[in-house]
């Protein structure tokens, strides 16, 4: 297979190289061949994929117009639905839970000639920062089994990073898809809240989910998120005007760009080894005529414990509706037992510690001093990003303080595990958009930088991805890397 | 804010979660921890910040109140969902004894 990225395989297609059912058999083998030792899927959709494709080359062949991602492999986190398929979002509780309807991404990407070929692993309801706590498997890292892929998006981080698509969808809610991306050496991007419709994502916190893409370039990012975003009536917080054609816009040339360097993103307990490789990628990019700024954002600390009073406030709210009435898993006895039994036995024990931190601190007494601090802090911190960002283009700095850790490593451990989300939950708290592209590694793991800018930005801090990209090859490296494997 | 008490049964009932003796006993060791984490935000002075629960402008979006036609094959796979049923109905434990 000689095309790696969505952009590739659309033109091959399109240009009768190659055709729409030799991709997907090529990926559906790749998987059934090599997914047993990674755990990326959790379900292939082989025949309705397969049918798929044939359709596509039908279109082909009769010369007919094809969609802007005409024949492109897509994976699909497990909390996304995709009607007639089951969304568990790794959970016990939807373990038979088939989706009755498409979420807006899937129709729109399915519209533009997409391919969905399975479902991927996640954290339970996206609750987890290495998808150990999905109820069905762990998900390995590609460039080392014995390492986590991070989370919570690391089934499809780890099927893009392996090469058994070429894009995956994740959900991202304090770091859900950039975080395993930095972890696995891969592009991720979070949107501007808004930018994408959540109608159809299963919700975790509503305040602060956004769907967005993983892949190897921000070329390909950039189309899968302007087919994915723009107004939806199902999703009230979609923004007007978001229909951006963004890879149009993308310039690549960093020349007089104001890059912001928070120091803080450089004092909490970051591995100095990720530091130099940071540093370094940020050094790239002066050499293409941008300029570093030092900036202070003196509220960074604070925006992972209030993320963590947000988060569960909206999540034990969000998670009340799965009860074994209506779909799932009924249990016996009264109402009362049938509630508790059916929570108690579906929900898994991050879930579980989630909803009570989320009762606790809704709960009468403790309101204002949790939630509603929370919200002023978060207030307070995207006032502080809106104030840098007058005087910077974009915000840089690293995704992840640690590069991937041991699978088990800090599984009993909820705080140092919530800790490795400390720069990834600013920009969810801020709604801003935010990229994570692989700079580099620290002991033969991935290292990621992380590119934000301000609301409705998107196109931004893709271009800056973009540019740092042409002038690296880290992204090559990876990929040759994953071949050798 | 001082001692944090966190009561798990007491919340564990008001979430209508059942909880194994395993799991109560690592919250009630893990949850002082975690609310002593987060509870550093009190750090923070907020007193002239507005406690925003959307950042961005949002609208309420509205539509006629009007009944949309639901494919008999989309009913269909609404009513497989149910855990129990009577016919086409729902069936739920009785709310009223």
């Amino acid at each position: 297979m000689n095309y790696k990225t969505a952009i590739e395989i659309r033109d091959a297609i399109k240009s009768g190289e190659t055709t729409a059912t030799a991709v997907v058999k090529y990926y559906l083998d790749k998987i059934k061949a090599e997914d047993g030792k990674v755990g990326a899927f959790l379900e292939t959709f082989d025949e309705e994929a397969l049918a798929r494709a044939e359709e596509i080359d039908a279109l082909v062949k009769a010369g007919a117009e094809l969609g802007r991602l005409a024949g492109v492999p897509i994976a699909v986190k497990d909390n996304i639905l995709i009607k007639g398929h089951t969304a568990s979002a790794g959970s016990k509780i939807l373990a038979d839970y088939t989706a009755v309807y498409d979420a807006t991404v899937i129709t729109r990407l399915r519209e533009a000639g997409a391919i969905f070929i399975g479902r991927t692993n996640m954290d339970e309801f996206g609750m987890g920062s290495s998808t150990e706590t999905s109820a069905y498997q762990k998900t390995h890292n590609p460039w080392n089994l014995d390492k986590i892929p991070g989370g919570s998006s690391g089934g499809s981080v780890a099927a893009v990073a392996a090469g058994f698509v070429p894009v995956a969808l994740g959900s991202d809610t304090g770091g859900s898809i950039r975080q395993p991306a930095s972890l696995c050496g891969v592009v991720g991007m979070k949107p501007t809240y808004g930018r994408v419709s959540r109608y159809g994502l299963i919700a975790l916190a509503s305040s602060l989910d956004q769907i967005g893409p993983l892949c190897h370039t921000a070329e390909d990012a950039a189309l899968v998120l302007e087919i994915m975003a723009g107004k939806d009536a199902n999703d009230m917080t979609t923004l007007e005007n978001s229909e951006v054609a963004i890879s149009e816009l993308l310039k690549k040339d960093v020349k007089g760009l104001k890059i912001g360097v928070p120091k803080e993103f450089f004092e909490t307990g970051i591995d100095p080894e990720i530091e130099k490789v940071v540093r370094k990628a940020i050094d790239v990019l002066v050499e293409g005529g941008a300029e570093v700024i030092d900036i202070s954002l003196p509220l960074t600390e604070y925006a992972l414990p209030a993320y963590y009073i947000i988060q569960p406030g909206e999540a034990a709210s969000n998670l009340a509706r799965f009860d074994g009435m209506r779909y799932g898993t009924r249990a016996e006895g009264g109402l009362q037992e049938s509630y508790k039994t059916a929570r108690g036995e579906g929900f898994g024990m991050e879930v579980k510690r989630r909803i009570m931190i989320g009762n606790y601190i809704l709960s009468a007494g403790y309101a204002d001093a949790y939630y509603k601090k929370a919200l002023a802090v978060r207030t307070a911190i995207h006032t502080d990003l809106a104030e840098a960002l007058k005087s910077v283009d974009v915000i840089i700095g690293p995704t992840s303080p640690s590069v991937a850790w041991n699978i088990n490593e800090k599984f009993n451990d909820p705080v140092a595990m919530y800790l490795s989300d400390i720069y990834t939950t600013s920009a969810n708290i801020a709604g801003i958009p935010s990229i994570s592209v692989p700079c580099g590694f620290v002991n033969d793991l991935p290292v990621g930088l992380q590119i934000m800018a301000g609301i409705g930005e998107d196109y931004k801090v893709i271009d800056v991805a973009s540019a740092y990209q042409d002038a690296t090859d880290w992204n090559t490296f990876a990929d040759n890397k994953n071949e050798a494997k | 804010m001082g001692n944090i008490e966190f009561d798990v049964k007491k919340i564990a009932a008001l979430a209508k979660m059942s909880l194994t003796d395993e799991e109560l006993a690592v919250f009630e060791k893990d949850m002082p921890s975690i609310m002593a984490y987060i509870s550093k935000l009190q750090e923070v002075d907020t007193s002239n910040v507005e406690a925003k629960e959307y950042l961005m402008e949002t609208e309420n979006v509205y539509r006629a109140d009007e009944i949309k036609a639901v494919s008999e094959a989309d009913r269909q796979a609404l009513i497989n969902e149910f855990p129990k049923k009577t016919g086409d109905a729902l069936e739920v434990p009785a709310v009223f004894e």
